[in-house]
Formats: structure tokens, sequence, C-alpha cells
């Protein structure tokens, strides 16, 4: 077994050092550089765009250029933005980061939540005519064609109802005597999240093992208003009664996108959990259940869904990968200044550094969730153990 | 006396006509299929107006067409604040047939009086059953050319991702060692790279038409993520006794991996290829929606004008351009899952009904 890690890692390595080289020949193979536009300057001497050029090496052959960048790589040295010149490619994620996996991390609570609720039910209900129209319409919110839906909303909830904001990530106006920067206000609005979800999460363990399902319930929701309560005497103190109504502001502006992501990505589980519930009814312990004279209800619950949560959580660990690649969209249309915003700007720009930092970060995400996921495998079915040295 | 080869014969045709009962008992499938063949249907409508006549292409060509429409128009002046007792909003005025005076350019009429004038883009009526677009072009005729487009882009991106993923996903699950680690590693390549970003390089330096972006989007997808999905099912098959069974009576390699594995991968491998035709028209719709295909016309070229061009946030006065393209996306994508789901009934005997 140790073997077999040693061995991945290994490939592991090779590989990732495979993507950097690729995707930066990728890069350079966009005709033009992020100069250019200064050579439709009149006012610069043509000598000023090859000095350009030749300060940032951009002059050197690809061979070496690729050779060194991977060489910085290595000494954590991503080099200098093109467009946004004094800053680090770093400066620039860490900026970015929070905000694109606060929007998504909500959004995929939310439907994943959701999502696991009506697929339990829906197989449960299996040939029954609700179940089949269910169904059919979570499908086509599954494969809604996502940039008209979400231009769609814009149009009604922004511009017909005007209740909601039209994309953006702050009301600029609101925030000309603020005493402090967006990103301190946003920390604190992550913070706070993540304390009330790992509170939540705690909960939810706690009252697993309580027999009766109405005195679970019970439990659940005097907690959810214990925190609720707890969360308002939270803002109300302090630093943060300062910081209140401009995070107010920035919750404003989420609601929509996370309210529209959501309606498209809630069906993909939700398909998911009915698919393997109904292949887990098939299993002979739940004929037992059946037998032993349990309520629906219980058999439903602890039973079936139970079993049918693991494949469903795996996809979801999968879907976490592929937030940032999805947020490319979302973001361009809701003008929510995020990291696919940046990956696609960086692309259109040309600007190579930024792009190479943020593609590598994808990167070690996929293939760190990955790896996990072969291991697990190699490790839960001996079969493939056995069979596959790979 | 029969042949063996008749033999074969039936009991495939037995097994054809058994897997299309089970398909027809799940309704998800049927409606799917359905959805389906109405797009078929479209597809196939278009080009037998044109050849026989009904439809006359300078009319109705879908690019390059021309429908004169005119109407009369009332000219009126807009008034600068609302709500006055005739308009509610800004978006109200000028009218279905009025005309702003400001808007008037080559024309010396005055406010009250009526002209003639080109409507487009013209609501739907019984020449343009879908009305026509901001050019004067039909988009019922669109609507059945982007069909074309999503079907030949589907179904072939869809064809050649899968027959890539399946002949390289049985090899590394047969040969295993080190066919297998470094296809294994190729598609670890193709899956970190993120999608849609790379689709914007490639169409950055390389003009994307629709063979092309098929074949572009076949690659991708055939080398990523089903080739280790299609490895684990020939792993799971590989292990079965009749393999063992075919290798003891003395079966070549060629011909255990060519009639006996390949056979049991198939309706996995026929399953992905229906799910990733909902994946390529996907791609294809939003790459023509960010303007990045060198396609004359598809449905996200459709939404991607109507939103060049300002019709998307007029709300539903100009549905006939918003909704539908949109809802065509949807529908046929969402058409080809429940295919899929449908199939997965048949073939995942763990999920079948009775």
């Amino acid at each position: 077994m140790y073997k077999y890690i040693f061995k991945r890692v290994y490939q592991l390595i090779i590989v990732f050092f495979l993507f950097l080289i690729t995707s930066y020949v990728l890069f350079d193979s966009i005709p033009g550089n992020a100069f250019q536009n200064l050579l439709l300057n009149p006012d610069l001497p043509p000598e000023a765009y090859e000095q350009v050029i030749k300060l940032y090496g951009l002059d050197k052959p690809l061979s070496e250029r690729v050779f060194l960048y991977v060489q910085n790589f290595l000494q954590g040295d991503f080099g200098y933005s093109y467009k946004h010149y004094p800053k680090t490619p770093i400066e620039l994620i860490s900026q970015r980061l929070p905000r694109t996996l606060m929007l998504f991390a909500m959004v995929n609570i939310i439907a994943f939540y959701t999502g696991f609720l009506i697929g339990k039910i829906l197989a449960w209900r299996r040939g029954s005519k609700s179940e089949t129209w269910i169904t059919v319409t979570s499908v086509f919110s599954y494969t809604i064609f996502y940039p008209w839906f979400a231009l769609m909303m814009l149009w009604f909830f922004g511009y017909k109802l005007d209740w909601l904001p039209i994309g953006k990530f702050l009301y600029p106006e609101k925030w000309y005597d603020a005493p402090f920067d967006s990103d301190v206000v946003f920390v604190s609005m992550i913070q706070f999240t993540a304390i009330v979800s790992i509170i939540q999460i705690l909960v939810y363990i706690y009252t697993r093992n309580i027999e009766s399902l109405s005195m679970r319930r019970n439990a659940r929701f005097g907690s959810f208003i214990i925190i609720t309560l707890a969360s308002l005497f939270y803002w109300n103190t302090g630093e943060l009664l300062i910081q209140k109504p401009y995070a107010m502001d920035i919750a404003y502006h989420m609601i929509l996108p996370i309210f529209t992501v959501t309606v498209v990505a809630f069906a993909g589980t939700a398909l998911l959990t009915r698919t393997t519930m109904m292949e887990v009814m098939k299993d002979d312990f739940i004929l037992t259940a059946r037998a032993k004279g349990l309520s629906q209800k219980r058999i439903r619950d602890r039973h079936a869904a139970r079993n049918a949560l693991l494949p469903v959580v795996t996809s979801f660990i999968f879907t976490i990968v592929t937030i940032i690649d999805g947020s490319v969209l979302t973001e361009t249309i809701f003008s929510w200044p995020g990291m696919g915003q940046l990956i696609l700007q960086s692309v259109l720009e040309e600007d190579i550094p930024v792009a190479m930092a943020s593609f590598s970060f994808i990167g070690i995400f996929a293939l760190v969730a990955h790896f996990i996921a072969d291991i697990s495998y190699a490790y839960l079915d001996p079969r493939i153990r056995i069979q596959s040295q790979g | 006396m029969k042949s063996q080869k008749d033999i074969a014969k039936e009991i495939r045709r037995k097994a054809i006509k058994k897997n299309w009962q089970l398909f027809r008992r799940s309704k998800l499938g049927m409606i799917g299929l359905y959805i389906v063949i109405f797009f078929l249907f479209l597809t196939i409508l278009q080009p037998i107006l044109f050849i026989t006549g009904v439809w006359n292409k300078g009319v109705y060509d879908p690019v390059v067409g021309y429908s004169e429409q005119f109407q009369e128009f009332l000219v009126v002046e807009c008034p600068k604040e609302y709500p006055t007792d005739k308009y509610d909003e800004r978006s109200d005025c000028p009218g279905r047939t009025e005309v702003n005076i400001r808007t008037l350019f080559y024309s010396d009429a005055e406010v009250g009086e009526t002209i003639i004038q080109n409507l487009q883009p013209a609501p739907p009526s019984r020449k343009h059953i879908l009305g026509t677009d901001s050019l004067g072009r039909d988009v019922f005729s669109q609507i059945m050319e982007g069909s074309q487009v999503a079907f030949v882009l589907g179904l072939l991106s869809a064809t050649l991702g899968v027959g890539i993923s399946t002949i390289l996903g049985t090899i590394a699950a047969f040969f295993g060692g080190r066919i297998d680690s470094y296809l294994m590693r190729q598609s670890d390549l193709i899956l970190m790279l993120p999608t849609l970003p790379l689709l914007f390089i490639i169409s950055a330096f390389a003009e994307l038409k629709i063979w092309h972006l098929a074949v572009v989007l076949g690659t991708i997808g055939g080398l990523g993520g089903s080739v280790i999905t299609i490895k684990s099912q020939a792993l799971q098959v590989k292990v079965k006794p009749f393999v063992d069974s075919a290798r003891i009576t003395g079966g070549s390699r060629m011909n255990i991996l060519f009639s006996h594995v390949l056979p049991n991968v198939a309706p996995l491998a026929l399953l992905f290829m229906v799910f990733s035709v909902t994946g390529a028209i996907a791609s294809e719709s939003v790459l023509s929606f960010l303007g990045l295909l060198n396609i004359d016309m598809s449905w996200g070229l459709m939404i991607y004008l109507a939103q060049v061009e300002g019709f998307i946030f007029s709300g539903m006065k100009f549905w006939w351009l918003i909704l539908p393209a949109g809802l065509s996306v949807t529908f046929l994508t969402g058409g080809f899952y429940l295919v899929g789901r449908g199939l997965d009934e048949v073939f995942n005997p763990r999920l079948r009904d009775r």
C-alpha cells in the first residue's frame, strides 16, 4: 500500500510539471503579447516597446522562458503581474479567492442540502405521477442554458421588479466615507459564516443519535433559533456594529447570484441522490427493515438515505474542485470580482504570470482531490488494488 | 437447418426487443425521446421546405434572408418625466405602433402624423411563425438551422469522445502496468486544465468552426474523466469468470479484448455518449454566446445577438428573440439527458423497477 502511495506521489509531481509546461506553452501560443497596445500609442518611440519586452524577458526563446518559469516556481517566485504591475499574482489571488469561495460555498451547501432532500423523496415515490413531473422539471433546471437563465433572472429581479441590484459586488456610492476596506468587512463576514456553519454542523452531529424523530426535529429547530439570536447579538456589538451596514450591502448583492446558481446546481444533487437511492432500495436490508415493521419514514431516512449519502458526498467533493472553473460564467454575468473574472481577464489580456498562478492553483487543488479519491478507491476495493499497480 | 450466424442474429434481435420494452417502461426516457424526435423533425423540415419551394430562400434563409414588413407608425414625442397618463414607465414609450420623433433622422414628419416604416424585429405573424429578428431574418428558420448545428456538433463530438475513451479505457484496464499509468496521468492532466478558459485560449489562436469545435470538444471529453470511469467498469468486467474461461480455452488477447470485454463496456459507453451530447451542445451555446466561434447561425449566437442589441433587458416586449433560442437549448439538452436516464434504467439491473 505504501509503495502504491509513494508511486502515485511520484507520478503526481511529474504530471504537475507537465501541466505547468503545457499551460505556459498554451498561453504563449496566443498571438500577440500583453504589451502590444504600447505600439498603438503615437507618443511612444518604437524602442520603448522593445525595452519593455526586454525588461519582462519576453524576447527570450520559449524554451528558456518555460525553464525559467519552472525554476522560479520551485523557489516560490511567481513574478509580477503584467497588467497590475506592482502587485504579485499571489496578492491578486488572495484578494479574489475569498469572494469566489464564499459565494460558491454557500451555493453548494444550500444546493446539496435541498438536492439531497428532494432526491430522497423522489426515489421514495418512484413511479407516481408527481415523481415523474418533478424529475422532469429538475432535469430541465439542470440542463437549462445557464447564461440565458442568469440574464433572465437579472432582468426579472433586477430590472422588472427592481428588488435586487443588477450585478456588482457593492454600491460604490455607499462606500465613499467608509472607514475601512471592503475586504476587511468581507473577511469578518467569512468568519461569521464559518463559525455559524461549524456550530450548525456540530448540532447536527450531536442530535444525530436522538432516537425519536420529532424530538430530533425540535432540538434542531431550537438550536437554529438560538443561533439566529446569537448572531443578531454578535453583529450588534463593538466594531461589528460599524461594519454592519456595509456587510449588509455586500450580502444584498450576493442574494441574486446565490439564488440563480442554486436553482441550477441543486438539480444535479437531486438526480444523483434519486439514482443512488433507487439502487440502495433494492438491497436486502431494506426488506429486512420492512419485515421488522419499522415505519416507512424511518426506513427512508435511516436505512436508505444514509446509505445513498456516500456517492453523493464523493461527487460533492469533486464539485468543489470545479468551483473556480464554473465561476467564470457566473462572475462574468453578475460582474462579481472573483477568481473567475481574474482568470478570464488574465487569459484575454495575456497576463501570463497571473494566469499561470491561477491555473497552477486550480491544478494543485484538482490533483490532490483526485489523488485522495484514487487512494480511497484502491483502499476500499481490493480487486483494483491488486490488479492496477499503476 | 439454421447456421450459427442466424442464431446469433436472432439472439441480438431478441435482446434489442427486450431492451426496447424496458426502455418504453421508463416514462422519463420516453419524454426525452419525444423531445429529441421533435427537434430531429425540425432539423429535417428546413431543407425539405427549401427544396420543395414552400419557403423562398431569399426570404427565409437563416443567415442572409430578408423579409419586408411595412407598418404604419404614429409619430409621438416621448415625455421627459414618467409616469404620465399615457405611459407608466420609460420602456412603454414608444409603444408597438408608435415611433419616437427623436429617433427619426431621415424623415421630416411632425408629431401626430402617421408614417410607413419598416418594422424589424417584427412580431410573430402568419408569414413568420416566430417573427423576425432586427435584420429581418426569420427566427423559426434560425431555430431550425440551430438545431442542425446542435445535432451535428453534439453527435459528432460525442461519438468521437466516447470512441476515444472506450478504446483507451479498455486498453488501460486490460493491459495495466505502464500503459495504464500513462493513460491515467494523461487524463489527470486534461482534467486539471479548466475547460472554459482552455476553450478561450484555443479560440484565440485557431479559427473555430463547427467541425473544429466538435473535434476539440470530443478530444477533450474523450481523454478526460470518462476514460477513468470506463476503465473502472472494464476492470470489473475483466475479473468476471467468463473472461477467465475464455483465456483458458485459448482465446488470444485481442480476441478477448474485442469480443468479451468491449461488448460488456459498450452499454456504459452508450450512456456516456448520450450525456456528452448534452455537454457538447451546452459548450457550443456558451462559446457562441460569448462570441468566440466562427459559426453562421446557432442558438447561442441568437441569444448573443439579442443581448448585444439590447433586447434581453427590454423584457417580454420582444419575447420571440429571447425565449425560443434559450428554451431550445434547454429542452434539447434536457431531452438527451432524459434519454440517458432511461437507458441507465435499462442497462443498470439495480435500477430496474421490477
